[in-house]
């Protein structure tokens, strides 16, 4: 079955964003396919390079970007809500004149369309948080 | 056949960025011609009570988000009538400028009939 997931959760503050996570991992290690994980609201500070929570703690970040390499999955960050929180890339900070950019590597900034698009091409879609 | 896409609008208006946002992800969708139907269910109601004013705490209307939905092929609304009796207000308390709001008892059974769910 071909899933996608809408994460509207930041780590280290729900369990929602470590639970997507794990569907994630448990939804392609049984054969399915995961069309896209589109990032929003508080869920795009999934894609931050710059968190470096205490190391007895568990980071979400290196296993989204281990289960991307590996599936060559599409993590998609909002773009909207990602500017609000200050998630940026190399080209938007420079755009937008900010000193520092901190999209992690395997996540790509993206439109709402995405989502929509997301929604028209998966058999289900799977929410996290809010 | 195109697949039916319910939105869900569950926040009230200003306490959670997931009001905003949603309605702004319902808008990019239905600007793409996958316009959604939407039902407003729990704190969600209140974001259709009229004569909101943000401006008192610094935020945006949200109403503006609302009458804008029948410019994009949004012109009818689910409420979920349980939601508004619970928090003593009925279909007359509703703003009136944006799409046609029509009242759902069994909510269950309207979100059975959708593909996809999106739920903000």
């Amino acid at each position: 079955m071909k899933f996608s997931l809408a994460v509207y959760a930041a780590p280290h503050s729900s369990q929602s964003a470590a639970s997507a996570l794990r569907f994630a991992q448990a939804l392609l290690g049984q054969g399915h396919e995961l069309y896209r994980v589109f990032f929003y609201c508080d869920g795009v500070h999934n894609g931050s390079s710059l968190a470096t929570p205490p190391q007895d703690e568990p980071d979400l970040l290196p296993a989204w970007q281990a289960l991307q390499a590996e599936h060559g999955l599409d993590l998609v960050i909002c773009i909207a809500a990602a500017q609000r929180r200050g998630v940026l890339s190399d080209s938007e900070a420079r755009r937008l004149e900010r000193p520092a950019a901190n999209l992690a590597e395997g996540f790509v900034l993206a439109g709402l369309g995405q989502l929509a698009d997301a929604v028209a091409h998966s058999d289900r879609l799977v929410t996290f948080g809010s | 056949m195109a697949r039916r896409t319910l939105a869900l609008c569950r926040q009230a208006p200003y306490g959670n960025a997931l009001a905003r946002e949603g309605l702004e992800a319902v808008l990019a969708a239905s600007a793409l011609e996958q316009a959604p139907d939407l039902l407003f269910c729990g704190d969600g109601v209140f974001q259709l009570v009229p004569g909101q004013q943000p401006a008192g705490i610094d935020q945006k209307s949200l109403q503006r988000n609302l009458q804008a939905l029948p410019i994009f092929d949004i012109e009818r609304a689910f409420v979920c009538q349980r939601s508004l009796a619970q928090r003593g207000l009925s279909l007359d308390d509703l703003a009136k400028d944006g799409p046609a709001l029509h009242p759902v008892a069994d909510t269950g059974r309207l979100i059975a009939g959708y593909d996809t769910v999106l739920s903000f």
